[in-house]
């Protein structure tokens, strides 16, 4: 210890009196601060909107629908440089709009449900129909979703469904439904994974037991809650992509994932295939939309209508691999990709399928068991 | 035995501290009440006083009045007013900010922030999130015992037993994966551990049974652990560098052998190095959202996913994402705390 008889005092006095000064104004401003006048939180809306340069496109969108090759071709025809953002969940990318951050985007790519939730909440602009050409041209299906009637907001570009990938090399029977993961849970044990998305997963298990993927009824949550729990010891993880590498290495011997997904990485391992459950499984519908507020609303439209041009969709289909909504471009297609019964499975494999719609209210009740099931 | 060596240490401090006295304030030096009697110590303070004016009574009053209150706030200001905005803007503010969202049970985005009720730090408490907190907890003193161990005797090679030329070279060696992205080194380690992986094929080789590694609490221990050695390495070699010599060779000299030396002599001395180190360990870890996600698996959840989840999840539940948020700074600033009290008090 140094000795004390040193005139250290002074330094001591003046930093009590600054440590005063520090404690008061910190007391100052969290009181200004918690008494202020209400404020709103996330208040996108009331913010004016922002002009953007006419020569350029923003988009907010998955990972696996644009390439370069993409971009470069409006480029050369619209002469607009598009510049795309990623996001990796729809959750991700309404917190970050809501949030404020998404004024610089004038083309988003929500799914179908998300579609849903953002036009209620008045994010949306409504799309000019006879801007758009070929709506007429889209599949029945697509051409008055129910998640959007008449296609007031959005338009389709690409659909899919979700099941299994598994390794039939590894596995002695094949799989056919949601149930032989659970049949086989000591075999697949670590070696399983599934998606990390409330909704596929809860919904899974839902349709497993007969129910609804949309069910609002508790007792049939709760079951479905309870059948997942019983899974979860043998559950390697919850992902959406990391499940790729391993797949293709053996590691996993089955995965819960997009259509579109297992159909880009079967070419790479024979030994893989893929299987929608035959008690139902979700389909999934991302769309294009323009956002109320879109720094440059013309080039949206341009966007949008590029997207819809038959060729421009079939060649997409034939390098990114997803399912379009376009007639047009699907006879475009060559046959071995028009016959893709992943891609492109049968009417009697979709009649079983349901989309994910918004549940209002109760997604807390959604999301406090599957906190409960990741948590655990 | 013990005393002869503490009473040198102690004297060895009051030098260090008298020549740091001189160099900021000479006038300020008085004549040292406690007799000089090693000879070595008497060398140095000869050394340093002819370097300074001949030590004279405090002046510190009159010096005092000399000097206007603005100038000597005008130095300090102008060095840390830079700084002071910066984290008043970007740290003191947004904290306040979280801690008035946490007030608010229920909100969601487009809702008036009215402070109105503890419900979130009610709903924090739950069994589940508790669960979730305590799991944090466990992988951040997991990765703290885990890096001392170590850590420790990598830092005690390096300071102790490679030559002076090599030091920093070898330093520098084993803190060069700092330098790569540390989400890269995540990605590694799930090739390393994963069933078919590289360990696996080594333990193939060598006729031993695979090790079902990943997706459980040892790879996570076992990716962040690799992830803060570096940092803990570093501050212990800073700690073990000015570890007196003097004092080894005085212990072997009184009897005591490696084993004993090693815990009664080396580990106190070093004792600030090992807090400071293990503490900012223990602070990192408590917020580290990347290992325990690509490597823990199904039953991996952490505070700081969780908080993540209730931001950026389906329930936008940003009332309670701030009150987890604010949970987890109060851990923190403990743990800086304690870093405050028993960390390296020479080196601040």
């Amino acid at each position: 210890m140094p000795p004390t008889n040193l005139p250290i005092s002074r330094f001591c006095r003046a930093n009590s009196t600054r440590r005063h000064f520090l404690k008061n104004s910190a007391a100052t401003i969290s009181g200004l601060a918690l008494s202020s006048c209400g404020w709103r939180l996330a208040d996108v809306q009331s913010a004016p909107p922002v002009k953007g340069n006419a020569d350029q496109l923003f988009i907010y969108t998955w990972a696996g629908y644009t390439d370069k090759a993409l971009l470069d071709r409006f480029a050369e025809k619209t002469g607009i440089r598009v510049v795309a953002d990623v996001f990796s969940s729809n959750e991700e990318m309404l917190a970050r709009v809501q949030a404020g951050g998404g004024r610089a985007y004038s083309i988003i790519y929500p799914s179908d449900y998300m579609v849903i939730q953002m036009a209620q909440l008045g994010l949306l602009s409504q799309l000019d129909h006879s801007i758009l050409g070929g709506l007429d041209r889209l599949k029945k299906q697509f051409q008055n979703p129910v998640y959007d009637p008449g296609n007031r907001y959005s338009v389709a570009l690409a659909w899919g469904t979700t099941g299994l990938i598994y390794n039939s090399e590894q596995l002695k029977e094949s799989p056919e439904d949601w149930s032989y993961l659970w049949k086989h849970k000591q075999e697949l044990k670590k070696r399983m994974t599934l998606a990390s998305d409330v909704r596929e997963v809860m919904g899974a298990a839902l349709r497993m037991l007969g129910y609804s993927l949309n069910s609002t009824n508790p007792e049939q949550v709760k079951k479905a809650y309870e059948k997942l729990v019983e899974l979860k010891p043998s559950i390697a993880s919850f992902t959406t992509d990391a499940w790729r590498p391993q797949m293709l290495t053996g590691d996993l011997k089955i995965a819960m994932c997009y259509s579109s997904d297992a159909n880009e990485v079967i070419p790479d391992n024979d030994k893989l295939r893929y299987v929608v459950p035959s008690s139902g499984s979700s389909l999934w519908t991302d769309t294009l939309v323009i956002p109320k507020g879109a720094p440059n609303p013309e080039a949206a439209y341009k966007w949008i209508n590029f997207m819809l041009q038959p060729d421009v969709a079939a060649s997409l289909v034939e390098r990114l691999s997803f399912s379009t909504p376009s007639e047009d471009a699907f006879s475009l297609l060559s046959p071995e990709v028009r016959e893709n019964p992943i891609l492109f499975p049968s009417e009697a494999v979709l009649k079983n399928c349901e989309g994910v719609a918004p549940v209002g209210k109760f997604m807390e009740v959604y999301d406090r068991y599957w906190t409960k099931l990741t948590s655990g | 035995m013990y005393t002869s060596i503490y009473r040198g240490v102690r004297r060895a401090d009051e030098i260090v501290y008298f020549r740091r006295l001189l160099l900021v304030n000479p006038s300020a030096v008085h004549r040292p009440p406690l007799a000089i009697t090693t000879q070595k110590s008497k060398h140095l303070f000869m050394a340093v006083s002819t370097q300074a004016p001949p030590p004279t009574p405090p002046s510190s009053s009159s010096k005092a009045e000399t000097v206007s209150p603005w100038s000597s706030w005008a130095g300090p200001l102008a060095l840390l007013g830079p700084s002071g905005l910066f984290l008043l803007l970007l740290l003191v503010i947004p904290t306040l900010v979280i801690f008035q969202l946490s007030l608010v049970p229920n909100i969601k985005p487009g809702d008036l922030v009215n402070p109105s009720g503890i419900g979130n730090y009610l709903r924090v408490f739950e069994p589940l999130n508790l669960q979730v907190m305590g799991r944090s907890l466990f992988f951040a003193t997991g990765t703290t015992i885990l890096c001392l161990l170590l850590g420790f005797p990598v830092a005690y090679w390096i300071a102790l037993n490679v030559s002076p030329k090599w030091r920093n070279l070898t330093l520098l060696g084993f803190v060069l994966p700092l330098w790569t992205s540390s989400l890269l080194r995540s990605y590694a380690w799930i090739t390393i551990l994963r069933p078919t992986g590289v360990l696996n094929s080594l333990l193939g080789l060598l006729g031993i049974p695979p090790l079902e590694l990943l997706n459980q609490s040892s790879a996570v221990l076992i990716g962040m652990a690799y992830s803060y050695l570096p940092y803990i390495v570093t501050i212990l070699y800073a700690s073990l560098e000015k570890l007196d010599r003097r004092l080894l060779e005085a212990s072997q000299d009184l009897g005591a052998n490696p084993v004993e030396t090693f815990w009664k002599v080396t580990v106190p001395q070093t004792m600030p190095g090992i807090a400071a180190g293990s503490l900012l360990v223990f602070i990192s870890c408590l917020g580290d959202f990347v290992d325990p996600e690509l490597l823990g698996g199904a039953s991996s959840m952490t505070a700081a996913r969780l908080i993540y989840n209730q931001f950026l999840g389906a329930t936008q539940n940003w009332g309670l994402g701030s009150a987890l948020s604010m949970v987890l700074i109060f851990a923190v600033s403990i743990g800086i705390a304690l870093l405050l009290k028993y960390g390296d008090r020479n080196a601040v």
